[in-house]
């Protein structure tokens, strides 16, 4: 039976359950950063990428509904969250939707759910699921610490690309630039969320297992974007460059 | 180790070297009580004059420059926008609010507000054109 683990070790332990799962690693995100993809990948990408963080405000609205009344700073910290996404400056798909335009498509194609490869409509099925079923310190484990978290990481690498390498605009890249810094600060707060209110043994490995699964999907999204759009194109998965902080990938994740 | 001190609230968090990290990220896990609200650049309510160090910091990016202007100049930079990579010293006076008091009034009434009427006026509009 496990035991209750010290706020560090369960931080510790958060830490852990992403690592060799990072998205950054995956082979469409080595191949944005190493300048391989054309823009009509990014186009594919946003078509994609809008169905998986275009509802996040609403995956965070489950996860509100499920805290408890006295859990006022996570309440708090959730609606910031959605506010922050929808409202309180150029809304975030907007900006995704700019950068989707300078890539060759459209808005029209970018909403459009038919779109979406599988894969992200699995991905998007287990965010709902789990906002909507799980309590909400195991949920903001899995979506926040589990996927929002990763985005700085990704982003340092795959925005200088865009702006050197692929000739794109400030104004186009906004969207990247934005959630560098603004997931820097949703990640600390998800955290703190997750280690003051998963209190028993029990909640802790549940957003252990839920923090690993959601790095496996967003893994297993990008690997797919590659797969599915860029492989035809560029052949199998490009080799991970050596000397770099890249990881091995997930075999089959 | 690298060292970024908060001087206001007497903080001070070291990092592993090779690292660069986001001030603000750090001053919320270590509750080192740099003040903030949007965590986006737009709001300016967590900005710090850096007193050493400066050249430690990663340049600025767009929305600090906007935000900012002429008090980049003077030597302040936004937590939320700024990466460390070596020692610095900061500080802020605690009560400070956001930068254009207007921000936060300014949000809703203008474009978010806009943007509900343009919704709900397209709703109501298809909704009266399916009327029988």
């Amino acid at each position: 039976m496990a035991e209750l683990l010290s706020k560090d070790e369960f931080r510790a332990a958060l830490e852990e359950a992403i690592k060799g799962r990072e998205a950054k690693n995956a082979s469409f995100s080595l191949a944005w950063a190493n300048g391989h993809l054309k823009r009509e990948h990014f186009a594919r990408w946003a078509e994609n990428h809008y169905h998986y963080v275009g509802p996040f405000a609403d995956y965070l609205g489950y996860i509100y509904a499920n805290a408890p009344d006295d859990a006022t700073d996570a309440k708090d910290f959730l609606l910031q969250n959605m506010y922050e996404e929808e409202l309180s400056d150029i809304r975030h798909t907007d900006l995704l939707i700019r950068f989707a335009e300078a890539c060759g498509t459209t808005r029209e194609r970018v909403v459009d759910p038919r779109n979406m490869n599988p894969v992200t409509r699995g991905l998007q099925g287990w965010c709902y699921a789990t906002a909507m079923r799980e309590h909400f310190a195991v949920a903001t484990a899995a979506l926040v610490v589990g996927l929002e978290s990763q985005v700085p990481s990704i982003y340092r690498k795959q925005l200088p690309p865009l702006l050197e390498t692929y000739g794109f605009t400030e104004d186009e890249t906004e969207f990247f630039d934005l959630h560098i810094t603004s997931d820097e600060v949703h990640g600390e707060r998800g955290y703190q969320i997750v280690l003051d209110y998963a209190d028993t043994p029990e909640l802790q490995q549940r957003c252990l297992d839920l923090v690993r699964a959601g790095a496996e999907m967003r893994y297993a999204y990008t690997k797919s974007l590659y797969d599915t759009y860029v492989a035809p194109d560029l052949g199998p998965e490009q080799p991970a460059p050596t000397g770099g902080d890249v990881e091995v990938a997930l075999g089959s994740a | 180790m690298p060292r970024i001190s908060f001087l206001t609230s007497g903080c001070a968090v070291d990092f592993p070297d090779g690292d660069d990290v986001n001030m603000l990220r750090v001053a919320i896990r270590n509750e080192c009580g740099v003040p903030y609200k949007c965590a986006s650049g737009n709001c300016g309510t967590d900005r710090v004059l850096v007193v050493e160090g400066a050249d430690n910091l990663s340049p600025p990016r767009r929305r600090e420059r906007d935000r900012l202007g002429d008090l980049l100049a003077e030597g302040y930079r936004l937590c939320c926008q700024t990466y460390a990579s070596g020692d610095v010293s900061v500080s802020w006076d605690p009560d400070q609010k956001a930068l254009d008091d207007r921000w936060i009034d300014r949000a809703l009434p203008s474009k978010a507000d806009e943007r509900l009427k343009r919704r709900w006026l397209a709703e109501s509009d298809s909704a009266g054109s399916d009327a029988p």
